[in-house]
């Protein structure tokens, strides 16, 4: 597939089509619009709501190990099933949820390209209201694998173009602090800019033009060469809450194969608002 | 029927035809061309309010025709909120129920007045970050309805229905060329589904090809309900650039400042689109000098009191004791 570092991570809409309720495979839609499942998805995939699913409802974090057992139990998912991820604003969301479950250990997850626009937009593809019948399991899972993620205090000792590369995949207008966040969110910062030293690289630049990703050699021009991201050394990728940064992050590490790529997902929300911290606009 | 009476057997006999246009009327204060005039069509004349009767009437009929309103089976379509307000209208004086997928910067007047006329409200979130290949969040959601619920949804879709186009085909661009008596030389329409811009530039134009057709368009990042500019427009299946001239593009701002100067020096109550073609014809009337104008209003000004308080800071001054 396009000459991919990793292409089993991949899977086409086709390919779903033709492998929807064979055993082992499981389906799971995320989305940045909570109502679009509801509306309509691929018959027996599950949803999951990132903001009250995949996020610790206590202390700002992703969910705990457990919660994560749990909530893949109740979704009758076991650790040797294949896992399809997709949905809406070109998976964003679900690529946040493919690195979720990396830190925890899922051997086999698969992002279905193109996001649930591709599938709605092929007539050949079905949709359905009906939610599937699940046999919880009891989900195992391994990890957390922390080499997936930046943490503040690991961020700030870094020296961005020395020590790794920094990436931020938010807007031009967001990386030049002529807004906070993009307009309606209610997750902002107290400052505008960019952290110092950081390479804009807007996520979007990874994908043509019908929202599937870019060939391996289109994204390696776009990163290495023009962008001139160094591949013998650390990146990082971030944004504003980490689920645009986690789309560049599966790019990184998984399409075009560097391997050592991290999510910082604390991102812009964390960083535009500690007192004291260097910004560049 | 005879319009010379102005008695009707139901609401839609009003929808316009040639025989029963909505008006034009004459700028006569704020053009500063004489030999040029300005005609605005006022589509704010039409039943339920705007220029979206006419598509929302062309698209309700052929579903009708088609039998593809059946017991159950309502419509979804996206809308920033006219051709909703005017499909509901209709839909319900028919016996049919719309369920209207609106983003969520349509102003507050708008979705109420959705809900007035017995529309089903779905909003949703404005686009976060711009992306290829995403399209627009109330068509995927609209799509989704009736792609998954085929037995609750049917969407007419006017983005990609031919009868969109056809509408204006058959009545305003009709209706101009008769009111005008064939000397029209400029047309002045905007750009949204470009329903508008597509029939009546088609039949003009088989009129007399020399009319102009010119377009004009908010600015990126605009706050002007019912348009879209260039980098948008590729969700309007329906724009033909062979029928368009010109495309103006226009600070989004200057469509608020011209209707309310439509409305203090004309008596035009003149919507926030309709302030945009107008500032798009003044840039044209002093370019070309002479011709005969004719812009077409989508809707007036009682619809976006909430948006133009955000824009013209003057007009929220000294509301309160
Ligand atoms: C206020 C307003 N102006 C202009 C337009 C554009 O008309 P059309 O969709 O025919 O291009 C619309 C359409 O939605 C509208 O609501």
């Amino acid at each position: 597939m396009a000459n991919y570092a990793h292409p089993e991570v991949l899977v086409e809409t086709d390919w779903v089509k033709q492998h929807l309720g064979k055993p082992g495979i499981k389906l799971v839609e995320i989305d940045v619009d909570s109502k679009a499942y509801a509306a309509g998805h691929i018959p027996g995939a599950v949803g999951f709501n990132w903001q009250t699913q995949l996020q610790d409802q206590l202390r700002r974090d992703i969910i705990s190990k457990t919660a994560f057992e749990q909530l893949l139990g109740a979704a009758g998912i076991t650790p040797d099933d294949t896992v399809i991820l997709y949905g809406d604003n070109n998976n964003w969301f679900a690529a946040y949820g493919f690195w979720l479950f990396k830190i925890y250990g899922h051997k086999d997850v698969r992002l279905m390209n193109g996001g649930r626009i591709k599938w709605l937009n092929e007539t050949d593809k079905e949709l359905t209201t009906e939610v599937p019948q699940i046999t919880p399991t009891q989900y195992r899972a391994s990890g957390p694998d922390l080499s997936l993620r930046t943490l503040l205090p690991e961020l700030l000792k870094q020296q961005p173009n020395q020590t790794c590369n920094l990436v931020d995949v938010r807007s031009p207008d967001e990386f030049t602090g002529k807004v906070i966040a993009p307009p309606g969110m209610t997750e902002t910062a107290q400052r505008g800019g960019h952290i110092p030293g950081a390479k804009g690289i807007p996520w979007s630049t990874a994908v043509g033009a019908n929202g599937t990703f870019k060939s391996a050699d289109e994204l390696r021009a776009i990163y290495l060469d023009k962008n001139a991201v160094d591949p013998n050394k650390e990146t990082i990728a971030y944004c504003r809450i980490g689920e645009r940064s986690s789309h560049t992050w599966f790019v990184l590490k998984y399409l075009l194969g560097l391997n050592n790529v991290k999510n910082y997902d604390g991102s812009w929300t964390e960083y535009g608002s500690i007192v004291g911290a260097p910004i560049e606009k | 029927m005879n319009h010379q009476t102005r008695v009707y057997d139901n609401i839609f006999e009003l929808l316009p035809t040639e025989q029963n246009p909505t008006p034009l009327v004459r700028l006569n204060q704020l053009n500063p061309m004489p030999g040029f005039p300005l005609y605005a069509k006022l589509e704010w004349m039409n039943p339920f309010g705007s220029v979206k009767d006419r598509a929302a009437w062309a698209l309700l009929r052929d579903l009708e025709e088609r039998g593809l309103l059946t017991e159950g089976r309502g419509l979804v379509e996206p809308t920033s909120g006219n051709t909703g307000i005017s499909l509901a209208a209709l839909a319900r004086a028919r016996g049919h129920r719309l369920l209207a997928v609106v983003p969520n910067k349509v102003p507050q007047e708008k979705k109420i007045l959705l809900k007035i006329v017995g529309a089903d409200l779905e909003v949703i979130s404005d686009e976060l970050c711009p992306a290829p290949g995403l399209g627009d969040g109330s068509i995927n959601l609209a799509k989704t309805h009736a792609k998954a619920s085929p037995q609750k949804y049917v969407m007419p879709n006017q983005y990609e229905n031919a009868k969109n186009v056809e509408a204006h085909y058959t009545t305003t661009g009709p209706e101009i060329w008769r009111q005008t008596e064939g000397r029209i030389t400029h047309l002045f329409v905007s750009l949204g589904t470009c329903g508008t811009v597509s029939g009546t530039a088609k039949f003009l134009r088989e009129k007399n090809p020399d009319v102009k057709i010119i377009a004009v368009q908010p600015t990126e990042g605009h706050d002007v309900p019912g348009l879209r500019n260039v980098a948008q427009l590729g969700v309007s299946k329906l724009f033909d650039a062979a029928l368009v001239d010109d495309i103006l593009e226009v600070d989004f701002r200057l469509a608020y400042t011209r209707a309310v100067e439509l409305c203090r020096h004309e008596g035009l109550l003149a919507g926030p689109s309709s302030g945009l073609i107008f500032e798009g014809a003044l840039e044209i009337v002093r370019r070309d000098q002479h011709g005969h104008g004719v812009m077409i209003f989508p809707d007036n000004i009682f619809k976006y009191t909430s948006n133009l308080v955000k824009h013209i800071p003057e007009l929220g001054a000294g509301l309160q004791p």
